[in-house]
């Protein structure tokens, strides 16, 4: 069980143990920030960032997975993370928040994150990830 | 018919008969006549169009006075009011593109008019303008006047009648870079599987997303004792001697300095910035800011460092063409390469 | 395997006494089919309304899509393993409703989009405005935990395409398509020098709302697995999928896999196709590291010369279909990708979260976030809140005379990642 739990979503905080969260008090952007700190300092990243549909992009609260010691950078993951930070300014620039649905979102992402944790856990994977994506795009600042 | 539309045309020094690279100093001016390829230009449009008047411009001058030349120049056309204005075609001269380019973008986005320009597909001044202009596509050199000149006046009377473009190879422009969702005649399955047919086949097929190409360059070996190493500081920050003496490109760089440093401690007092692609106070204030010398010297003398180079490289980054970025980063690196320099410092704004 | 598909063209659709199709036209008893729904104790209550092509209606939000249809020689009732009794599928004959669908709506969560217009511009975007729509709304009895309340959803869709497919059990099709190969063996002999073709077709596998089924096995549990092209056609994959409205694969795009319909149609004439791998996309990185070596490794055990590779969703699965396009590139496999892209308003930004060199060959389905503007509809089956979180999205997208400028990525199948419509990109 060594992983940690990124999240924004207060029904989430509320779910799980408190050593496994690192409880955000912000947007989604800001949680996707938190994880590229952490990812920089050497935490692996266990989660894809984003989500796989365009609506959950949307969705004001994000729960995504990270480990728990610090390790050797990995390259491919800061990639991933800062890539993943681009494409989200991408997709969402000009929505406006729906916070009627803010309690339909923090239903699905929890949801979700039950999902990946289970998936992490029929894994058994004690080291960190060499994952390689494709090669990511340049930072255009 | 109504009335014709008026075009205002702009050429450089060259094209606007005033001289050769002599001229490239020379301020602008307006005439209302038709000078250059403007007066081929209007008969092109078949009576639908005149030009008004010409602008024109030396390229050097526009590059190292960009302020003042501006403000004459959208001055000009704020009290002529054309319809449609038209810059070049510069074919792949870069100075040329890159005052084509900034005069068109700065004319559609600032004054709403429609503009058009004619450059070769490598030039440098594509870059400052294709998203908000529409550039024909020309050959590399003047020769190609022949065939510039009746695309753009083609797409000319489009845009001031305000009709629709059709696809950008059709017209003769530049794309955009404009990503457009249309239906096909076909369904992606149906182009899927004759995409992979003609792939199996060893056929020529067009991806519908081309991927972005990126130069990757192995890193060298570390360098094993930098007390030992040489090392010498680079810069794309546009940061050169007083005076410019090399005349540097504040942007669209077409050449590199390279000023002997061995007996300074720092760049502050004898350098300051030329780039223009950022606020400049701060870097003139002290321009190790943005190269840092003072700080290199500092390593030097304690040791930490074996030596700083004698000499320092700049160059200025912004709109810089990557071909020519290439060249000066092969020419730069074969000169430290000689030298026996171990490791660079090169930073970029 | 052998599987005869006998379309009967359907040309209009009514309420009447009868479950029956006469001369094409597909009769329906409302109150059976509401009876055999409400079978399920989870069904508080259920709707049946029409929606036909060129009709000012606007359906809204679209859960799935089933094409109705009947098996009347082989195995197999229903869906298997969902519905009805785990047999194999992929043999036999299916009397199909060609150009009917059953359109199930009702939104599990508020925020469901998938929009489905019968007429004017929003027509345009979805295959599904040329369908007859049988719209089932299901309306779960209170308190449902939301992975029931989906299934609930889910398997009622199921049900009514069951039972309005025996509505056809009689009727005499306008022509007959014939799905029939030979295990690889008897294939590869008789098609020596043809290129060996197989399609990986990624199922969106990530929980809640996000979900795909094989014979009713959840994918987010599957290693990449081999599938027969003629299984899939006969229903055993279904969506779980209930977001992501214009690149989820409605269950009805997988019974008329329109992927595995051109290879086939390519079989034994310029292809061998070898067939379908189903490949999930898993969120955590390295599941997806161990699904695309997997998916890699199948393809290459199977002698592949070409391999097709589409996706469902947008975002993570982009570094999926990369990876698999990588490795099969270096083991020497042609590939070519289906995607959408994400170019924003624009058009103007980078159209893929991810990107590879060796991804020389990609048909792109569109550019989600390509604005469309919906005029006012007559009529409007389903939930007109959902016409606010589609027009809600932004500034100034519900104009004065109510019509709606939405993004693509709400209509239903509109940028097909299976490459079912026929939308692409050009650069402008």
């Amino acid at each position: 069980m060594s992983y940690r739990i990124v999240t924004n979503n207060p029904s989430v905080r509320e779910s799980y143990n408190s050593n496994n969260i690192i409880f955000i008090d912000g947007s989604y952007e800001d949680v996707l920030i938190k994880v590229r700190d952490l990812v920089h300092s050497g935490v692996e990243l266990i989660d894809s960032p984003l989500g796989a549909s365009i609506r959950m992009l949307l969705s004001p609260y994000r729960s995504i997975l990270v480990g728990t010691e610090r390790q050797a950078m990995n390259m491919d993951q800061i990639l991933i993370i800062e890539q993943s930070i681009l494409n989200y300014r991408t997709l969402t620039q000009r929505r406006k928040a729906e916070p009627e649905h803010a309690n339909d979102y923090a239903v699905v992402d929890k949801e979700l994150l039950k999902a990946s944790i289970q998936a992490y856990e029929d894994m058994n994977c004690p080291t960190h990830s060499k994952f390689t994506g494709g090669e990511f795009l340049e930072t255009r600042a | 018919m109504s009335n014709p539309f008026k075009v205002l045309y702009y050429v450089n020094q060259f094209f606007g008969q005033v001289g050769g690279e002599e001229k490239a100093g020379i301020e602008p001016f307006y005439k209302e006549e038709k000078i250059g390829p403007a007066a081929g230009f209007e008969a092109l449009l078949e009576g639908e169009g005149t030009v008004v008047g010409t602008l024109v411009c030396g390229d050097n001058y526009f590059n190292e006075h960009n302020k003042e030349a501006f403000t004459f120049i959208m001055d000009t056309i704020k009290a002529v009011k054309p319809d449609l204005v038209v810059t070049g075609p510069a074919f792949n001269a870069g100075r040329y593109g890159m005052a084509c380019g900034e005069i068109a973008a700065k004319v559609t986005e600032e004054l709403g008019i429609p503009t058009l320009s004619g450059m070769y597909k490598e030039n440098p001044g594509l870059d400052t303008c294709v998203s908000k202009v529409i550039v024909v596509s020309t050959p590399d050199s003047a020769a190609g006047m022949r065939t510039a000149l009746p695309t753009m006046a083609k797409i000319a009377r489009k845009l001031a009648k305000g009709e629709e473009l059709g696809a950008p190879e059709a017209e003769g422009y530049i794309p955009q870079g404009r990503r457009l969702t249309v239906f096909s005649d076909k369904r992606g399955s149906k182009r899927a599987v004759e995409m992979l047919l003609a792939r199996l086949n060893d056929q020529a097929f067009e991806t519908e997303l081309p991927m972005p190409q990126f130069d990757r360059v192995d890193p060298a070996a570390a360098i094993k004792d930098l007390s030992k190493a040489t090392i010498a500081l680079v810069t794309s920050g546009g940061i050169v001697p007083f005076g410019n003496p090399d005349r540097i490109q504040s942007a669209s760089a077409q050449k590199w300095g390279k000023y002997n440093i061995a007996a300074a401690a720092a760049l502050k007092g004898a350098y300051y910035t030329i780039h223009g692609g950022y606020d400049p106070v701060y870097a003139n204030e002290t321009p190790d800011r943005v190269a840092p010398l003072d700080v290199m010297k500092t390593l030097e003398k304690e040791g930490v460092i074996g030596k700083v180079y004698d000499y320092f490289y700049t160059t200025t980054g912004t709109g810089t063409a990557v071909g020519n970025s290439m060249k000066f980063g092969t020419e730069i690196g074969a000169e430290l390469k000689a030298a026996g320099v171990d490791g660079v410092i090169l930073t970029s704004t | 395997m052998k599987l005869e598909l006998r379309k009967i063209q359907i040309k209009d659709v009514v309420f009447g006494e009868k479950m029956e199709v006469n001369g094409g036209v597909l009769s329906i008893n409302k109150d059976q089919l509401v009876a055999k729904l409400m079978e399920d104790h989870r069904v508080k209550e259920i709707k049946v309304d029409l929606a036909k092509p060129g009709e000012k209606t606007r359906i809204i939000p679209v859960k799935d899509c089933i094409e109705p249809r009947v098996k009347i020689e082989g195995e197999g009732k229903g869906f298997p393993g969902v519905t009805g009794k785990m047999v194999p599928l992929g043999d036999g004959k299916v009397n199909v409703l060609d150009g009917a669908a059953v359109v199930t709506i009702g939104d599990i969560v508020g925020f469901q989009e998938g929009v489905v217009d019968m007429w004017g511009e929003g027509a345009k975007w979805t295959p599904f405005s040329k369908t007859f729509n049988i719209v089932v709304d299901i309306i779960p009895v209170e308190g449902l935990e939301p992975h029931v309340h989906e299934e609930t959803v889910r398997i009622a869709g199921l049900k009514a395409a069951e039972v309005i497919g025996e509505a056809g059990r009689y009727a005499e099709p306008t022509h007959v398509e014939v799905f029939e190969m030979g295990n690889h063996a008897e294939e590869s002999a008789k098609y020596p020098n043809l290129p060996k073709v197989l399609y990986v077709e990624m199922l969106i596998s990530q929980g809640l709302l996000h979900d795909g089924y094989i014979y009713g096995v959840n994918s987010q549990k599957i290693l990449p697995t081999l599938i027969h092209p003629n299984e899939e056609l006969d229903g055993a994959v279904i969506s779980g999928n209930c977001v992501a409205a214009c690149d989820k694969i409605t269950t009805y795009q997988h019974q008329n896999n329109s992927a595995i319909l051109d290879l086939y149609a390519e079989h034994g004439k310029t292809i061998n196709f070898l067939g379908v791998i189903l490949t999930p996309e898993l969120t955590t990185l390295e599941g997806k590291f161990r699904t695309c070596d997997y998916t890699a490794k199948l393809c290459t055990m199977m002698g592949a010369d070409g391999v097709i590779v589409s996706e469902e969703g947008y975002g993570n699965p982009d570094s999926d279909l990369l990876m698999i396009c990588k490795r099969l590139e270096k083991n020497g496999i042609k590939t070519v990708l289906i995607t959408d892209e994400c170019s924003g308003w624009d058009g103007m930004s980078q159209p893929l979260a991810d990107t590879t060199k060796e991804a020389v060959a990609v048909v792109s389905a569109g550019n989600v976030s390509h604005v469309v503007t919906l005029e006012p509809a007559d009529r409007v089956i389903g939930s007109a809140k959902a016409i606010s979180t589609l027009a809600g999205g932004w500034d100034g997208s519900l104009s004065e005379d109510g019509s709606i400028k939405c993004e693509l990525n709400a209509v239903i199948g509109a940028t097909s990642e299976i490459g079912y419509h026929n939308c692409t990109v050009k650069l402008y």
